[in-house]
């Protein structure tokens, strides 16, 4: 998730970050359900996260995430490998003093992903949805003394993906559904507010992040393609800092979908390292 | 101190990504996204017109000499001539929707139909779901005790076999009553028309014939069958290929043929499938194998369509009864445990391709399913080869009939031995595909595909070579997928190919050359 602290100029830092996330609710559209034949799926991730600061208000910001997915029943098969990494531009655009102790930025980013390599994406238990996306945000970062706040706003633009399959479900909307292997994956917008307590050597947040559907998309269900679902969630977090050297710490951090769409009700727990400048206490 | 220069030279850079940057933030956002469709496919212009069409054996009808289509109007008599002065009319004052609705049929109309049928077919192919929370069978919206292979391959199977007869009663008169085209008429047509006596109508026959038998298979969609219908008669109106009178007599034939057509329907034995009394499970107890299938599934549901197996067959009933394979080897038996283990070993170090694969022929649940798939294809190979209506029908009858036998000798297989997924053997077997809820042998997919291959290759031989490599694919796709052993495939690839050459022999019997 892209912050509102600017790395600064000609640093870096690395993040290596190992979660796990798992659900046994998922929702079909916005109604929870289970089943039995799934039982319970376990994703566990390890995530590299380079940034470095390109100019005083240009960073660049590289992920590659390396994933293992399964499912405690029925006989769907475990799904392993690398995901999609991600490259983005965030540019802070403006940066204004409030009065001697606040200040307040406004930033850009623009990012693109797309898949390492060609995972099974029309699957229950899959990797990822394997579409190519484009990424745009812009960010309100006010940042006090010793706390900060960042409002953001973003259009996740996903491209179309390829089946393995031809597209079989019936859309009456469709002149002809049944003759092709591609389809859309759903764009999504996103809004995230994230606050918390920041110091030279501990940074302490609380997130809430809600993404939504903004293109025409189906609901979970046998014969409809996974990719061409409408994603949706609203997601709580928090994530705690600990700086013990002056280029190396620790991250932690838990989050937990509390409502969505077509997604899984997954809960996630993540620790790492940060080596490198951090971004918080510039 | 980096000299002057080169900060500039920085500085301009990052001045360039950050217009870059804003430019992408606005192209982002402005974009509409595009939507799937077919794009614009080109007409395909028939090269042959099987004058001697009348004359090939029908399916459902004796002979096309059951229904009589009564004599046309002489083209000289003022009504007619008053008919065409109307479709000459009417095509130059064509609206931008008539146009669109004669591109749209002068695809095919046989194509078209048999279109339309896939969408019905993967809407209503829905079995009735399970409710985790109330322990309830739900019965969603379209669910349908009836949903399997067996239920695809019977709706293609009479759709096209409806299609094939009216045609062949529609050629006879065609060329009985030599009514000239509306082209040697003077009628500059909107969209390409084959050069056969206009009367009666092609479209008008297959539309008719469609929609009714669709229609009683499909009862909830009579409404939007019936408007699909009266689209395709009045499009080939719009496009100056017929006059009313073509169109009516089309539709009269067609009208005629459908209740015939549905008495077949009724008496296929297809109504008592699904096993409503549950003698499966006799049938199971009594199996002649030494494991006993049982549901995958939790909870464990009764098989899909017990009885298909005994549903009337369209080619000979006493030949396809002798195809049925005997018992595969005995779980105990080394044979069967080194199938078994070539499953594990591709299900814990399965490729991509091997998914790819498996998910490509699949077509489970909730889909057109795999004699849908097959239809698909070989729309492609009708166009490719120019083939007019009458020829595209009897590629579609002879196939679907063909293949509605194959997934009838695979039930019957399958619900006499009742052998276990090798799931069921071995839990630690993950599967590419959903398990279907039948037994596990013979594979109708490998039984299906060779009998599609074996009769595609003698209707398209340059094909062969690409038919024999799909069907051999689609006969693997069950192993790599984890749901399949290897004597599966191979048992239902040679059931599969003796019932293709059964269609290939009536193929080279019914008159077409």
């Amino acid at each position: 998730m892209i912050g509102g602290f600017m790395q600064g100029h000609r640093k870096a830092s690395l993040a290596i970050i190992g979660s796990q996330e798992s659900y046994s609710t998922y929702f079909i559209n916005k109604t929870e359900t289970k089943n039995p034949n799934l039982g319970t799926v376990t994703t566990q991730a390890l995530t590299a996260v380079g940034t470095y600061g390109l100019g005083y208000d240009l960073d660049l910001i590289v992920a590659a995430p390396y994933i293992r997915t399964e499912a405690s029943a029925g006989y769907f098969p475990k799904q392993e490998g690398f995901q999609d990494a991600s490259a983005t531009l965030r540019w802070e655009a403006y940066d204004y003093k409030l009065g001697k102790k606040l200040r307040l930025s406004w930033l850009f980013a623009v990012g693109y992903s797309m898949p390492i390599q060609n995972y099974v994406n029309d699957a229950m238990v899959a990797i990822g949805r394997g579409s190519k996306n484009w990424d745009g945000r812009t960010m309100l970062h006010l940042k006090g003394k010793s706390f900060f706040i960042t409002g953001q706003y973003g259009y996740i633009r996903r491209g179309q993906v390829t089946l393995d399959h031809v597209v079989n479900y019936y859309d009456p909307s469709q002149l002809n559904p049944n003759s092709g292997s591609k389809v859309n994956v759903p764009d999504v917008t996103e809004i995230i507010v994230r606050g918390g307590y920041v110091n030279t050597w501990l940074n302490l947040d609380v997130w809430g992040q809600q993404q939504t559907p903004y293109t025409k998309g189906t609901d979970i269900g046998p014969g409809i393609p996974f990719p061409t679902n409408a994603v949706g969630f609203t997601r709580l977090g928090a994530t705690a800092y600990l700086r013990l050297a002056k280029q190396f710490g620790l991250t932690a951090g838990y989050n937990t979908i509390i409502d969505g769409r077509n997604v899984g009700k997954s809960s996630q727990i993540n620790a790492g390292l940060v080596i490198g400048h951090w971004t918080a206490n510039n | 101190m980096q000299p002057v220069g080169h900060v500039t030279a920085t500085t301009m850079r990052l001045f360039f990504v950050r217009i870059t940057l804003g430019a992408l933030l606005v192209w982002v956002a402005g974009c509409s996204e595009p939507t799937i469709d077919e794009g614009v496919l080109p007409f395909i212009v028939p090269t042959s017109t099987d004058a001697d069409g009348g004359s090939w054996k029908t399916v459902v009808l004796k002979a096309a000499t059951d229904i009589s289509v009564p004599q046309p109007l002489a083209t000289t008599s003022a009504a007619y001539q008053q008919e065409l002065a109307d479709v000459k009319n009417g095509v130059l004052a064509a609206t931008p929707e008539q146009n669109t609705a004669v591109n749209y049929w002068a695809y095919g109309a046989v194509l078209r139909w048999n279109q339309i049928a896939r969408q019905l077919v993967a809407k209503y192919n829905v079995a009735p779901g399970y409710d985790y929370a109330t322990g309830q069978t739900t019965p969603a919206e379209s669910a349908n005790p009836y949903a399997g292979p067996p239920y695809a391959a019977r709706v293609y199977a009479l759709l096209s076999a409806a299609q094939y007869d009216a045609l062949v009663v529609a050629w006879r008169a065609k060329f009985q009553y030599n009514r000239p085209s509306l082209e040697q008429q003077g009628v500059i047509s909107r969209a390409p028309v084959l050069d056969v006596p206009s009367y009666p109508s092609e479209d008008a026959a297959v539309a008719e014939v469609s929609c009714q038998v669709l229609a009683y298979l499909f009862p909830k969609e009579e409404a939007f069958l019936k408007a699909k219908a009266t689209e395709h008669k009045q499009s080939r109106i719009w496009a100056g290929a017929s006059v009313p009178s073509d169109v009516k007599a089309g539709e009269a034939l067609a009208a005629t043929l459908a209740p015939k057509v549905i008495d077949r329907v009724k008496a296929d034995r297809f109504g008592a499938a699904n096993d409503p009394t549950n003698t499966w499970q006799t049938a199971l107890a009594k199996a002649p194998y030494d494991q006993k299938w049982t549901s995958l599934e939790i909870p464990a549901r009764a098989p899909i369509l017990p009885l298909a197996g005994k549903v009337k067959t369209w080619y000979d009933s006493t030949s396809i009864a002798k195809l049925v394979p005997a018992a595969p080897p005995a779980t105990t038996s080394a044979d069967f445990q080194k199938a078994l283990s070539e499953v594990r070993d591709i299900a814990t170090a399965r490729t991509r391709d091997q998914s790819r694969i498996a998910s490509y022929w699949d077509n489970g649940p909730n889909t057109y399913s795999l004699s849908g798939l097959w239809n698909l294809l070989t729309e492609e190979f009708i166009r490719e080869n120019g083939q007019n209506e009458l020829r595209a029908a009897r590629t579609y009858s002879l196939l679907n009939r063909a293949m509605q036998d194959a997934t009838t000798a695979s039930w019957r297989t399958q619900y006499t031995y009742f052998v276990p997924r090798p799931s069921q053997i071995d839990p630690t077997i993950k599967t590419a595909t959903v398990i279907p809820n039948t037994p596990s042998y013979v594979s109708d997919r490998a039984a299906v595909s060779s009998t599609a291959a074996t009769l595609l290759s003698y209707l398209f031989p340059s094909d062969a070579t690409k038919l024999t490599a799909q069907a051999t694919e689609a006969s693997l796709s069950g192993l790599y997928a984890g749901t399949h052993y290897r004597f599966d495939n191979d048992e239902g690839a040679k059931l599969g190919t003796a019932i293709g050459q059964l269609a290939v022999a009536a193929a080279k019997a019914d008159g077409a050359k």
